[in-house]
């Protein structure tokens, strides 16, 4: 490659908290990588697994999911069972062989726009290192049942 | 008298008293080491049923059959300690009342011998310690730790492999007590979450799907693996959720039939160290 | 059963339209354009399929920014509006209105933040005007998806929560009920006042403190619609805006509130006598049995249960032989907690002043003669402990020369603070003065930055300091103060003079910083409001939405949201009552259309959506068939408590839920399109 790479970033995140953040950033001016593209949802708990696997198959090297610290949550306990669901799912991708790195999940604050900004950065960062997610971008090129059968 | 008469004549007992409207059990199958199910409306066809090492099927499945149950009358139904596991699951998850099912208990010790479990009713069975202490074979547990200790690139490889095979027969789903969903999410296409065009990605969703959908659900029976045609080692990663839920949340599906489920609960000191 | 569901009623597409959607891509002044290539954002989703017609403008949220979407969808008969601009935190209000205006459902619009998550955050103007294509383009084509709704009706309990009895939650307090509504007022102290009581006299008019405060306390507690909690604290929030539900822990005080009759008796003789008075800052005593301040309100003493004899020893009760009162004290009260029914609550939960033991060149903690503001209040108090003789605290001389150091924390990002604690100048310019009033003699030396005193009266205040009450100002910073031959020497520098200096002071007054309540945060988790890197509170909007919180139904007054003067307090305490008070204005709270709704036919009826909802706003429900025989059980959500956080929806395995205003299909969609 001569181009460097520039991955791309899904952010799922919730309205209240890490969506606020982020616009914090924003108001504060903190400059971070434009990688990152974020979808909205109004709360961790309804963020589903299935968003995080749309999202790899339209290309996204990464995906960040975040929302409310523990306790924070405005709607009391959605990001608690959010955070049943990632740990199960966090296991389950990893056991198939997609990176645990690629996957990445944090609380932040309506409060915290430097965390959410140097957070992004850092993802970016890493990611470029990985490189890009092709083994799971070219599943699509793999026709079924022609392996070994 | 053998374990196999024990219970033809308890069927038959249960069916002539009208205590069950229905037993099922196994009868003979096409070749001289299978069976298949067998449903006895009447005494005389309790004596059909087979009972011996062979009898390795999860009739769970067939108490969630459609309309079977509404009526309000039992069914009785020979199960082995993970079909045991999976009713508790189902009671726990409103499918089954309790009451209504009536077990005609065995296991199944050194793959030859079949014993008799005491009890009638889900109640009777307190082996919350035994499914506690219930462990898959271990050649499933050496598969799950030879997977484990790959790169991730080797894990995606070999999955990949896997799901390839994968001819969206579904027969994993029809043969899991656990899959009762009037509809699956596969069959949703609006939106489309699962793809279905003819490459290996919509396999690999479709099984994770599956895998995540049995997190804390699954009683570990293995139908799924014995009924894919083509060979995918489904129980690997039923088995790596199970063991996942087990050590991040201390839970153990089936235990009981009064559990709340792993993903609809949680504690507030979860473990959370992945998030950043 | 259907092998197809049909969706629920309320999240069909009603009357399927072929999406005609608008794209507004405003400008903001500079602000977008000057980071994104609007030309190119316009003509990449004006080739986007289904969109309509796609526009750009400087300002689309000014008046004719907004006629122009206006008009666009009633002369394109557009079924859905993206609006490229800001967050919808800041302006999807404005744009919804307009919609309606213009006769679109006004929950057919969605808002692309190109602004705050891309032209604010990029320098690289290709790779922020990509980013805004595609944040654009996937929000059209989440529009296409969404659903017409309506906004639903909750009612709203017309009784304020006010937490804080300080100078701001009594105004609250008193002008909530004074427009004739319920109030609890909430005190964690054993007296209502907050830090308002302690001061000696006010600036800019010199009033006394006490002297205004006490009819408001005294108003506050008589109050029909005001019940008055001293000693207690909120232990939980739950609810939202008009129906919270609120938790009050009512502290044992030992004393029976219904029987005291505030006589005194038991603390002149509690034998308890040497304990440092925290309302005093440590310069006077108080007894085990105490009431904080002679004027408390209301006047029932607390027991200090660890410093009381009888809890210590398991002897003493002289309090409750000397009380003339039959189990008025009584050692075997508990805890006791209260549950209220709350509409909106008000926070007013106050300051502390900063710990400026940080400040060891300064010398506080190890000269006793170097104090703090505070302490300064209290010694020039009438009721204080030297009933308002300024005096030393080490020897109780009369002090010649004092020095003043303004900022002792304050605007100090390395050792203190980076904020301007605000009130500092002011009431540093005022001690000069009392000092000069009460000693004719004495010199006031007062070491500053910058003299901030903007306020009506305020620059006159300081003016007058200066030129009648001759405290003589240096305008540097103070490197060290240490003693020598009886006299605290402080060294600094005057930068105007270009000379250091060095003040022989007989006593030094540290303006120390303004900072939030040590629990501050963790008071805010328990409320679910916001906080800033400090603690203090966050409001909406720093200026268009200053006393509300991103929590609808909760406000912010006083100390608890940034450094502020009793004016400023009351203003804004008086601001939060006119939100509480229209709140109160309507029975019925119009509340966001955004929750969830079951497709009964595929719903298995496993109940897991019942067990993870936080609201208990799932049922069960019974269908029958015609003839009245059970079919099955289904789950039912019921949207008056549903707050639409969606975690039903990402936990049903049959996708039998759906969320309005996030449907599957909408985020599907959203994904599919970045």
């Amino acid at each position: 490659m001569s181009e460097p790479f520039e991955p791309k970033i899904v952010a799922f995140v919730c309205t209240y908290c890490t969506y606020a953040g982020a616009d914090l950033a924003g108001t504060s001016r903190l400059k971070y990588a434009p990688n990152v593209r974020i979808v909205r949802l109004p709360c961790t708990g309804r963020i589903s697994p299935m968003f995080i696997l749309k999202a790899l198959q339209k290309g996204a090297d990464s995906v960040l999911v975040s929302g409310c610290h523990p306790g924070d949550c405005h709607f009391t306990s959605g990001n608690y069972h959010a955070r049943r669901r990632w740990t199960v799912f966090r296991a389950l991708l990893s056991f198939t062989g997609i990176p645990e790195e690629r996957i990445r999940f944090s609380w932040i604050s309506a409060a915290e726009g430097a965390k959410f900004a140097e957070l992004i950065n850092e993802i970016t960062d890493d990611t470029r290192k990985l490189g890009p997610f092709t083994q799971y971008q070219e599943l699509q090129k793999v026709i079924e049942t022609q392996s070994s059968y | 008298m053998g374990i196999q008469e024990q219970y033809r004549s308890e069927a038959a007992a249960l069916l002539s008293s009208g205590e069950v409207k229905l037993v099922i059990g196994f009868g003979a199958g096409s070749t001289a080491d299978r069976r298949r199910p067998l449903f006895a409306r009447t005494p005389e066809e309790a004596q059909k049923f087979v009972l011996d090492a062979a009898c390795i099927a999860n009739l769970s499945t067939y108490l969630l059959a459609e309309g079977l149950l509404s009526d309000g009358k039992k069914v009785g139904v020979f199960l082995k300690p993970d079909g045991i596991r999976s009713v508790n699951i189902l009671i726990s998850e409103a499918q089954l009342k309790p009451e209504q099912v009536v077990i005609l208990g065995y296991a199944i010790e050194n793959g030859k011998d079949v014993a008799a479990l005491e009890g009638r009713n889900i109640s009777d069975f307190s082996i919350g310690e035994k499914i506690r202490n219930l462990t898959p074979p271990p050649h499933v547990i050496e598969a799950a730790e030879k997977i484990e200790a790959m790169s991730a690139e080797e894990r995606f490889e070999y999955w990949k492999e896997e799901f390839s095979k994968c001819i969206k027969c579904y027969a994993c789903r029809q043969v899991c007590p656990m899959c009762y969903c009037r509809r699956c999410i596969v069959d949703v296409n609006q939106p489309q979450w699962v793809s279905t065009s003819s490459h290996t990605l919509g396999n690999f969703e479709w099984n994770l799907v599956r895998a995540f959908h049995l997190a804390g659900r699954c009683a570990s029976c293995g139908a799924c693996d014995r009924a894919c045609p083509v060979n995918i080692p489904l129980r690997l990663v039923n088995y790596r959720m199970g063991k996942e839920v087990r050590s991040a949340f201390d839970y153990v599906a089936g235990e009981n039939s009064d559990q709340k489920p792993v993903l609809a609960s949680f504690k507030q000191d979860d473990p959370e160290t992945f998030i950043l | 059963m259907a092998l197809f569901a049909p969706v629920p009623e309320t999240l069909s597409t009603q009357g399927f339209r072929m999406a005609k959607i608008g794209v507004f891509v405003c400008h903001c002044g500079e602000n977008i354009a000057s980071k994104v290539d609007t030309g190119n954002l316009v003509k990449a989703l004006s080739d986007h399929p289904g969109v309509e017609i796609c526009n750009e403008y400087k300002y689309f949220c000014s008046d004719p920014g907004q006629e122009t979407v206006k008009r666009a969808i009633r002369e394109n008969n557009l079924t859905g509006v993206v609006v490229a601009a800001c967050s919808p935190r800041m302006h999807e209000t404005t744009f919804r209105k307009a919609c309606a205006e213009a006769g679109l459902n006004p929950y057919m619009l969605e808002l692309a933040n190109i602004r705050e998550q891309c032209s604010w955050v990029h320098s690289d103007k290709d790779q922020a005007t990509e980013k805004a294509i595609e944040i654009t383009r996937s929000l059209v084509e989440k529009v296409k998806r969404n659903n017409e709704l309506k906004p639903i009706s909750v009612p709203v309990t017309r009784r304020a929560l006010v937490i804080g009895g300080g100078i701001a939650g009594i105004q609250a307090a008193l002008d909530i009920a004074g427009a004739g509504r319920e109030v609890i007022l909430v005190e964690r102290e054993p007296s209502i006042g907050g830090h308002m009581s302690q001061l000696s006299e006010t600036f800019p008019t010199l009033d006394c403190s006490q002297c205004i405060l006490t009819p408001r306390m005294v108003e506050a507690i008589q109050h029909p619609n005001i019940t008055v909690l001293t000693y207690s604290e909120v232990e939980e929030v739950d609810g939202y805006i008009g129906n919270f539900k609120v938790k009050v822990r009512k502290k044992a005080r030992y004393v029976d509130m219904s029987k005291c009759t505030g006589c005194g008796d038991c603390i002149q003789k509690c034998p308890v006598k040497k304990i440092p008075s925290e309302f005093e800052c440590g310069l006077g005593n108080r007894t085990a049995i105490y009431t904080p301040f002679a004027q408390a309100v209301p006047n029932v003493p607390v027991i200090d249960k660890n410093r009381c004899t009888y809890f210590k020893n398991g002897k003493c009760k002289i309090c409750q032989k000397t009380c003339q009162i039959e189990n008025c004290i009584d050692f075997e009260m508990q805890d006791t907690f209260e549950e209220f029914e709350i509409g909106a609550i008000v926070v007013a939960t106050g300051f502390q002043i900063q710990d400026t033991s940080v400040y060891g060149e300064y010398g506080y903690g190890k000269y006793k003669d170097v104090i703090t503001g505070l302490h300064f209040e209290r010694l020039a108090s009438a009721s204080g402990p030297t009933a308002g003789k300024i005096l030393r605290p080490s020897d109780g001389k009369e002090p010649e020369t004092v020095v003043f150091i303004q900022c002792a924390g304050s605007r100090d990002p390395s050792k203190g603070v980076k904020y301007c604690s605000k009130i500092c100048c002011m009431y540093t310019a005022k001690h000069a003065m009392l000092f000069a009033h009460k000693h004719h003699d004495g010199n006031s030396k007062i070491f500053y930055m910058d003299i901030r005193a903007a306020g009506k009266g305020y620059d006159e205040f300081t003016r007058r300091a200066i030129e009648e009450d001759e405290a003589e100002y240096l305008r540097g910073r103070v490197s060290k103060v240490f003693e020598e031959n009886g006299k605290l020497i402080v060294r600094g520098v005057d930068t105007l003079l270009g000379k250091p200096v060095e003040v022989a002071a007989d006593m030094v007054v540290l303006a120390t910083a303004i900072v939030p309540q040590p629990d501050a945060k963790e008071f805010a988790k328990k409320i679910g409001i916001g906080y800033d890197e400090y603690g203090f509170y966050n409001e909406a909007h720093l200026k268009l939405r200053p006393v509300e919180t991103a929590t609808a139904g909760i406000y912010l007054c006083g100390a608890c949201q940034s450094p502020k003067d009793i004016p400023d307090s009351v203003a804004q305490a008086s601001a939060t009552a006119a939100k509480v008070l229209g709140l109160f204005s309507r029975e019925q709270l119009e509340r966001e259309p955004v929750v969830a709704a079951v497709g009964e036919a595929t719903c298995a009826g496993c109940w897991g959506c019942v067990s993870a909802c936080p609201y208990n706003a799932i049922e069960q429900k019974e269908i029958r068939d015609r003839n009245g025989n059970l079919v099955k059980e289904v789950a039912s959500v019921n949207p008056g408590l549903c707050q639409g956080c969606g975690t039903c929806v990402t936990f049903c395995r049959s996708n039998s839920i759906d969320l309005a205003g996030f449907t599957e299909k909408q985020i599907f969609a959203e994904v599919m399109a970045l």
